[in-house]
């Protein structure tokens, strides 16, 4: 026991000595900081340099930079505060292991980042193969006469009918080019994860600031800023995107930017909502009288404490983006290199051998891929509301 | 049974015996009201007076059944309305609340309905126990509204709940209460809430109710309050009634250490103790005795003291306390003459 | 409750005519169409060590009050002085000094801490955000300070929830000691709590104030409190401060009629005195509209009428004019549906006889308007013939019994007969 002279005491402390600048230097700036400048060395190399293959002969795209930004920014924001706080991060860990549903959407999740990430760089683009087109998937039977080669066994049918057999070389059969289903589930998954990473990493920051600013701020600003939401709200973005589309061409980088520049406005809202009432609230109001700025209150004292209405409301944003680009693509209009499980779905539905039924399995396959994530998605939302609501801890 | 209490006049308005209700929460279970006596005659103001989780709330919500159960629970005792027995099973309690009993809680804007007028709901409280026709149940609202204060009641009777102050929407609150003109009306600290001029004309409305002959069971925390209306005082602590008696003699002279202990904070003299929480709070014999500067063995174990009556006092008023000094084999003078301190001290020097 | 002495040199914190005033505006361009004076010309000096109260209802200003002081909400006029420097010309550094010196606990203990944080952290916040890096400095602080308030060092893995509403205020209270203050601001810190919870917070921020020679600024509707707490006080009404000064004088001997309407409202604790004081009418006024002069004069008992009335008849007069003027009509009197004058006449008690016939005649004028149902004629014709200097001057601040009172009737320059002692 230190003897009282030893003991800090709060009279004793000497402030003119105590070093009051505002810490600029904090970890997560850090990361954010070396993370964005390694991704710009590699642009401006790729750019004046050499082009930057990630994986053979596929050139990176203006879209896939932002999407390394963005995953810098989730890194630096999201991974560091959680590892900083092993002790808060522990406790939601063992909150959501009680939940199975949850942990198994979570982890289904997690298989689809893998994959989106990583298979990718791994498997490049679906190959073509022209002779191997329509292959029936693993323990299924199609005509054999849609394709020129059969990979797998060939059974005689009745008549002249015969069948190509589903084989190991293709276990989820193929498309009317050759394609591997299960590339062009991985491609579709990378694209999914894209949409998530740049709704994480920029939409939902975007909504948070102008809410937070017009909440804490209000007067003129606070005009301005909803109705410029208001107005946003009424741009349907499929429009803002098809005249994007005949100026620029169908690119994943201009549907992220039109989807993801008009759909912040709810979540903006419901930000700007939850700051308006939690403003006078004691701990709020005691540590604006301590002179913190409006973004520490923001993060620290409010955000936390609205979970309950953010969390669902930011999974549902990113659900809704992953749906739209799958409705764009499933339209035709999103750039076919990216096989997207939006366009592999349509191209299942019209094929141009057999019926949609027959070759049923380039269609349903991403649909039930498509499916799986949207539900995923929106069960780790529940889930996550659930786990953090803090009513629940008492 | 919670000893010896004087026999309540005859015919008493509302009889409470030895009522219990139990609070069933996570971390155990709470004897919120354990043992509760008392009656309220016509016209007479009695005041419940106790700290925060001294159970007073939960002993009101109980007597008309409105106890969110669960997760509570009345496990005892006998409660009866004008010969009506309000435990009974077959006893239909929705047709006494509002009609025969009524009640005022403390927050007048959560006890309003916002998305309805003041009109709108002083007519359904009306015609929720009476047919009535509309003009006749809108003209007795904005009547009602009068009786209660509100200053252009016509014109305010169609007027929502933000649009009245705190003390105004209190008002429509002991005005919804009074609808169905009740014989009693339970008002839950409906004082706190509001400023102290307010309170003042709330203090006025409720003294000319009583004057009509209407009954009410005023809880608060407020002595001050009490000395302005109350006819009779009770005063509880962890779920017991632990003095009773006419509002001046408790005053003169509070008998129970911790009715000594309440008047005592309002003159300032007091030490930085350790309160025990509710939780910790003993579950038999006396639930003061942690905190009691005279407690002795005999206060622990068993049912809470019995009441013993206060200085000489006879007839049905009796002024007791339950505090085993105020029985055999112990000087009462003791705490008495703490009591005498005590109360020279808190009103002494309080000359308005 | 001692009288300090005057302290060498200045007052902690000097306030003078400070103003918050909130635009009403209308339209795209904000155009400013009232003003809602919260604060309007506040002027008060706290000293050092000292405990000052400040008294007042439901909109007063007194919480406004206290947040403009704190730079929570921004002064729209006068000046604040901490330490002698006005606050206003600091630089950044000065300003966070003076963010530090003055700290603030707020009314409700259940809203004071962020569910989220450990109560160690959110008592340690003031301490990082003023820039002490050091955890584990900080968390040995934390420690030391909670075991002086009454709570366990241990107690600082504990969260927010797990604490009663008194220890909840302890904390409150060590929070806004631990960064050093010079003056603290507490809104209603007793007024959520127990009789006897009340009273060992207040012990503990007695002793905090002999202890570390802290200012209280003591803001409170509660005058058992303030009495028993403070050693001088200040009463406001709609934003102004009415009366000030020494506690015991000023409770026990108020000059200004707002401070005795207070004082008398509070019921005694002597069950056999059971007289009770009522403003003349009931509605407070709207802050954005106060009425003119004195703001009080609407339901001051003590209103200054035309000298040609005796005090009696002045005071029936009186509430009849200003129940008429704010249109606070009893029920008896329904403008669509008017009783006869006679009625009007027993309901507002008027005297039979009024001396002076003007008056009379003006009285007579109204009565047949409330019949007719026409309260702005009613209206007219009362303020037309009794007027008073209460609603057309403003009063001046005037020293009464060593301290500043804002009332016309202490004021010799007013003939305002009779006058209280």
């Amino acid at each position: 026991m230190a003897a009282p002279s030893e003991r800090p005491r709060f009279e004793r402390v000497d402030w003119s000595a105590v070093d009051a600048t505002r810490r600029t230097v904090t970890p997560e700036r850090t990361i954010l900081a070396v993370g964005l400048l390694i991704v710009a060395a590699l642009w401006l190399y790729d750019r004046y340099v050499a082009h930057v293959y990630l994986v053979a002969e596929w050139a990176v795209a203006p879209v896939d930079w932002a999407v390394m930004a963005g995953l810098v920014v989730l890194t630096a924001y999201g991974v560091v505060p959680a590892v900083r706080n092993r002790e808060a991060t522990l406790r939601v860990a063992s909150a959501i292991r009680d939940r199975p549903v949850l942990v198994a959407a979570l982890c289904f999740l997690g298989g689809l980042f893998v994959v989106g990430t990583v298979l990718p760089l791994v498997l490049g683009r679906p190959e073509l193969n022209f002779g191997y087109v329509y292959q029936p998937p693993l323990g299924f039977a199609a005509d054999a006469g849609w394709s020129p080669n059969c990979a797998g066994e060939i059974r005689q049918g009745t008549g002249i009918q015969r069948y190509c057999e589903g084989s190991l070389q293709a276990p989820l059969g193929t498309n009317g080019r050759g394609q591997l289903v299960e590339s062009l589930l991985v491609s579709g998954a990378r694209v999914a994860i894209y949409v998530v990473v740049f709704a994480l990493a920029f939409v939902v920051p975007l909504a948070t600031a102008v809410g937070v600013t017009a909440g804490f701020r209000g007067g003129r600003l606070d005009d301005v800023l909803r109705t410029y939401v208001d107005v946003q709200l009424c741009i349907p973005a499929i429009f803002l995107y098809f005249v994007g589309y005949m100026y620029v061409g169908a690119s994943l980088a201009l549907l992220l930017a039109t989807f993801g520049l008009l759909s912040w406005g709810p979540v903006a809202r419901l930000v700007r909502s939850e700051v308006l009432q939690r403003r006078e609230d004691g701990y709020v109001v005691v540590a604006r009288s301590l002179g913190a700025s409006d973004w520490y209150v923001a993060r620290r004292h409010v955000l936390p404490n609205v979970t309950n209405t953010l969390v669902p409301a930011v999974v549902h944003l990113v659900a809704i983006l992953i749906v739209a680009e799958a409705g764009v693509a499933f339209l035709g209009f999103s750039d076919v290199e990216l096989y997207s499980w939006g366009s592999t779905i349509a191209e299942g539905l019209s094929p141009d051998r057999g019926t949609a039924h027959q070759v049923w399995w380039v269609s349903t396959t991403p649909a039930v891929a498509l499916a799986a994530t949207v539900v995923s998605l929106k069960l780790v939302g529940d889930g996550l509301r659930d786990v953090l609501d803090p009513r629940g801890e008492h | 049974m919670s000893g010896d209490h004087s026999e309540p006049p005859a015919d008493p308005l509302l009889a409470v015996e030895d009522l219990r209700t139990l609070i069933r929460a996570d971390r155990g279970t709470v004897r919120a009201v354990d043992g509760v006596s008392f009656a309220v005659d016509r016209g007479e103001a009695v005041c419940l007076v106790g700290e925060s989780g001294s159970g007073k709330s939960v002993t009101c919500e109980s007597l008309t059944g409105i106890v969110p159960q669960p997760p509570a629970e009345i496990v005892g005792g006998s409660v009866t309305f004008d010969g009506i027995d309000l435990r009974a099973a077959d006893t239909d309690r929705s047709a006494i609340r509002g009609a025969r009993i009524g009640h005022v809680f403390q927050n007048p804007q959560h006890a309003l309905d916002p998305v309805y007028s003041v009109g709108d709901q002083l007519v359904e409280a009306i015609t929720i126990h009476r047919e009535v026709d509309e003009a006749t149940a809108r003209e007795r609202s904005i009547d009602l509204l009068g009786r209660v204060g509100i200053p252009r009641a016509a014109q305010r009777v169609d007027d929502y709940p933000h649009e009245f102050s705190g003390g105004m929407a209190q008002r429509v609150a002991v005005a919804i209460a009074l609808a169905a003109e009740p014989d009693l009306l339970i008002a839950d600290e409906p004082t706190t809430a509001v400023d102290v001029t307010v309170q003042a004309r709330l203090i006025d409305l409720l003294r000319g109710l009583l004057d009509d002959g209407m009954g009410l069971l005023l809880i608060t925390h407020d002595l001050r309050v009490v000395a302005a209306l109350a006819d009779r005082v009770l005063v509880m602590f962890g779920g017991t009634i632990v003095e009773r008696g006419p509002v001046e003699a408790v005053f003169d002279r509070p008998a129970h250490p911790y009715t000594q202990a309440l008047f005592d904070s309002y003159d300032g003299t007091t030490r930085l103790a350790e309160r025990p929480s509710r939780d910790e709070l003993p579950a038999d014999g006396c639930r003061f005795r942690a905190e009691c500067p005279h407690a002795v063995e005999s206060c622990a174990g068993g049912e809470q003291p019995g009441f013993h009556t206060v200085g000489d006092g006879a007839g049905t008023d009796d002024h007791a306390a339950s505090c085993v000094y105020y029985g055999d084999g112990y000087d009462a003078e003791v705490i008495q003459s703490a009591g005498r301190a005590v109360q020279q001290s808190a009103t002494g020097d309080d000359d308005d | 409750m001692t009288e300090r002495p005057d302290a060498e040199g200045e007052p902690l914190l000097a306030v003078e005519g400070l103003e918050r005033h909130y635009p009403i505006t209308e339209g795209w361009l904000r155009r400013e169409v009232g003003r809602v004076r919260a604060v309007d010309g506040v002027s008060f000096e706290i000293r050092e060590g000292e405990a000052f109260g400040l008294v007042g209802e439901s909109g007063s200003g007194k919480t406004t009050l206290a947040h403009t002081l704190l730079g929570l909400e921004e002064r729209t006029g006068g000046t604040v002085r901490f330490d002698g420097d006005p606050v206003s010309e600091l630089s950044d550094a000065e300003r966070r000094s003076f963010r530090r010196r003055v700290q603030l606990v707020v009314q409700d203990p259940n809203e004071a801490f962020n569910p989220r944080i450990r109560v160690g952290e959110a008592v340690a916040e003031p301490l990082a955000l003023n820039g002490m890096d050091d955890a584990d400095r900080r968390q040995a602080i934390v420690e030391d300070l909670l075991e002086r308030v009454g709570l366990d060092a241990a107690d600082t893995d504990r969260y927010p929830h797990e604490f009663s509403d008194g220890e909840k205020q302890r904390l409150a209270i060590a929070r806004a000691l631990v960064v050093d203050p010079d003056l603290v601001v507490a809104d209603e810190p007793t007024s959520a709590l127990d009789a006897r919870v009340k009273s060992d917070i207040l012990a503990l921020l007695e002793e905090v104030r002999r202890e570390f020679d802290v200012s209280l600024l003591f803001v409170s509707h509660d005058i058992d409190v303030v009495r028993r707490f403070c050693d001088r006080v200040a009463v406001m009404y709609l934003g102004e401060i009415v009366e000030r000064g020494p506690t015991d004088r000023v409770l026990d001997a108020p000059a200004h009629p707002y401070t005795e309407v207070l004082l008398d409202s509070v019921p005694s604790l002597d069950p056999s005195d059971r007289s009770l004081v009522r403003p003349l009418t009931d509605t407070i006024p709207d802050p954005a509209d106060p009425p003119s002069g004195c703001r009080f004069h609407t339901r001051c008992p003590a209103v200054v009428g035309p000298e040609e009335l005796s005090a009696a008849t002045w005071e029936r007069l009186a509430s009849f004019r200003f129940t008429v003027q704010t249109g606070e009509l009893p029920a008896a009197i329904d403008l669509a549906d008017p009783p006869d004058p006679a009625t009007i006449r027993s309901v507002f008690d008027l005297p039979g006889t009024i001396d002076d016939e003007a008056i009379a005649e003006g009285v007579d004028d109204a009565v047949a308007a409330l019949a007719d149902g026409d309260l702005d004629r009613a209206s007219e014709r009362l303020a037309a013939v009794l007027p008073s200097v209460c609603e057309q001057q403003v009063p001046e601040t005037v020293t009464v019994d060593g301290r500043p009172v804002k009332c016309h009737r202490h004021d010799p320059a007013i003939d305002a007969e009779p006058r209280p002692e």
